[in-house]
């Protein structure tokens, strides 16, 4: 502050450490994951603490690839982000510009209309009943739908909104174009940033989608990547609490599970750095105007 | 004169008829009805169908023509064990959050605020920050990895010749558990908002202190934490205010029947009842909508004492 310093002093040092450790503790779980889907059972068994397997095998992937539906989770993941998240968009931007707009006739029910959804829902069953009832269930496109609007996104749009300066839009009005126009080629252009933010964490959100299907769509080849995970996981967990399985095959099917984790996580692990600036304005915006 | 020019094109605007009004704003309509259509049908549509806390439902009669049976389903309830031990079980996760992982993403945000902008904090922040962006399925199969029984631990348990231990089977490790693994995955991210807070506080208050001779943790206790008290107090009552949501995507994901007791909250119970045990769609619309009532009054109660105290709430 007064005198620049150019060395980090003992307190920062020790600070870095205890963060740099925690970064660790982050990171390892992952690490280890890796390790097992590549690692014989044998030499991860007897040494799960290796930087590295001396013998690499990719046959859980293989058999992955070959034995299992992951694949098929993979469309169908790409089916939900490509339907869902700009489904996601037109709904919640639609949501957000409306309530942005100066007083109107109706304004304040519906706006009260979307924010009563933040603090009260008909839950669980009555939703599944819906879904039946609308022949949704066992679709994907059913879920595609189910995940229209997001309240808190559409405010953290409504409030990006409202921050434009009026003026653009009344010379932009002066000059005459509609207010269709002026919401096309004059306001979206300027709302690009927090558009993005808005579409990563909705394409997240799709990606990490597993509730829904698992409870309403009955047929595998439709499940999404999420599901497939949780069923590859989750199948043998109540065999291991009891013990039955033999050790050989349970470590075998710890490395088979572990690849699975690695292919679902690994395509948000890699976009993750080059994106995360827009994540965080995100929470910022939200944060600072929520 | 230019005033009441003013005025008078004020009170002209007043008198514009309804019509009048509608139709100089008709856009706005388009974009309210591709809004509501959705809501509706998703948000309200549901709701309608919790009139089933009140019926006997018949799936072949459907919602509407299922007789009604009043408050049965409630008296029920209200007699059922196993509910009042997952209502007991959300409060006290709820609690054991607020207690355990509350603190953690302050703490993350001092200790980064104490660091130089640089690589290195870069660097760490992605590190922090990237776990949120997964699913509670990924993270609960990697803690199966570490914890499992034929987990990382165990493998090592059993190397050293001691007996395997059944970790997520474990009722007096399992809520601990819980609060590690969701700190683990989340107070990255939520650090992030303070320490947006703590880069709001101006830097002549540290100047200040600095003259009048405060030292690091004086400062942090003194300057940092004042600022960024409002900060602190709307997500720790927007944290009361979700009491019942304990995190059903993460108890859901690491949860099984030995550990039930201490972990089943009403989330978890209202899918077994649901979709597993017995299937009685109005008993368990009963629960949910129970749930739902008091989680509406803890949110609005809770988000009004946040604009209360002069901030800007959940919205």
């Amino acid at each position: 502050m007064f005198i620049k310093k150019k060395k980090y002093d003992t307190a920062q040092i020790v600070i870095a450490i205890i963060m740099g450790f925690w970064a660790l503790l982050i990171l390892y779980p992952f690490y280890s994951a890796f390790l097992a889907s590549i690692s014989t059972q044998k030499e991860f068994s007897q040494n799960p603490l290796m930087l590295f397997p001396k013998e690499v095998t990719f046959a859980a992937y293989q058999y992955l690839l070959q034995a299992t539906n992951l694949l098929v989770g993979y469309k169908n993941t790409l089916f939900m982000l490509v339907f869902g998240v700009p489904f996601n968009m037109i709904i919640t931007v639609a949501t957000g510009y409306a309530m942005s707009r100066p007083a109107y006739p109706g304004k304040k029910l519906f706006v009260f209309l979307i924010l009563f959804t933040m603090y009260f829902s008909g839950g669980m069953v009555p939703l599944y009943l819906l879904m039946k009832n609308l022949h949704l269930t066992n679709k994907l496109i059913g879920i595609v739908f189910l995940y229209g609007g997001n309240t808190f996104y559409a405010i953290l749009i409504r409030n990006f909104f409202q921050s434009l300066p009026r003026e653009m839009e009344e010379s932009a009005r002066i000059d005459g174009a509609s207010e269709i126009k002026l919401f096309f080629r004059i306001l979206l252009p300027l709302t690009v940033p927090i558009m993005v933010t808005v579409l990563l964490f909705f394409a997240v959100d799709r990606w990490n989608e597993w509730f829904n299907t698992m409870l309403m769509v009955r047929d595998s080849a439709k499940w999404t990547l999420q599901v497939i995970l949780r069923n590859i996981v989750f199948t043998t967990l109540d065999d291991m609490a009891s013990r039955v399985v033999s050790v050989e095959k349970t470590y075998y099917s710890l490395s088979l599970k572990m690849a699975a984790i690695v292919l679902t996580m690994a395509p948000v692990m890699i976009f993750y750095p080059f994106t995360q600036r827009f994540f965080m304005k995100g929470i910022l915006v939200g944060s600072v105007k929520g | 004169m230019l005033h009441i020019k003013a005025l008078s094109s004020l009170g002209k605007k007043n008198q514009e008829s309804l019509f009048k009004r509608i139709g100089k704003n008709s856009y706005v309509y388009l974009f309210i009805a591709i809004s509501l259509s959705w809501y509706l049908l998703f948000c309200y549509g549901p709701m309608y169908g919790l009139i089933l806390a009140f019926k006997d439902f018949n799936a072949s009669k459907g919602i509407l023509f299922s007789p009604f049976v009043g408050l049965k389903h409630y008296r029920d309830l209200f007699q059922n064990t196993e509910f009042f031990a997952a209502f007991r079980n959300t409060v006290i996760i709820s609690f054991g959050r607020i207690i355990f992982e509350f603190p953690a993403p302050i703490i993350i945000a001092l200790l980064l605020n104490e660091l130089r902008e640089g690589k290195y904090k870069k660097t760490l922040q992605t590190v922090f920050t990237f776990p949120y962006f997964l699913s509670w399925v990924v993270v609960g199969s990697i803690v199966l990895n570490l914890l499992g029984s034929d987990g990382v631990v165990n493998s090592l348990i059993t190397l050293s010749g001691i007996e395997k231990q059944q970790f997520l089977a474990n009722k007096d490790l399992f809520r601990p558990l819980l609060y590690i693994t969701s700190i683990w995955k989340s107070a990255g991210w939520t650090s992030i908002i303070y320490l947006a807070s703590i880069s709001g506080v101006s830097p002549e208050l540290y100047e200040a202190a600095t003259i009048d001779g405060a030292n690091r943790i004086q400062r942090v206790w003194h300057v940092t934490l004042p600022c960024i008290r409002p900060t602190i107090v709307v997500l720790l009552l927007l944290a009361v205010g979700n009491t019942m949501n304990a995190g059903f995507d993460q108890i859901f994901n690491m949860y099984n029947a030995s550990v039930r007791s201490v972990s089943d909250i009403l989330d978890t119970y209202i899918y077994r009842i649901t979709f597993q045990v017995s299937g009685d769609f109005g008993f368990s619309t009963a629960v949910g909508l129970f749930k739902s009532i008091i989680n509406f009054v803890l949110l609005y109660l809770f988000d009004r004492m946040a604009k209360m105290l002069g901030e800007d709430g959940l919205f």
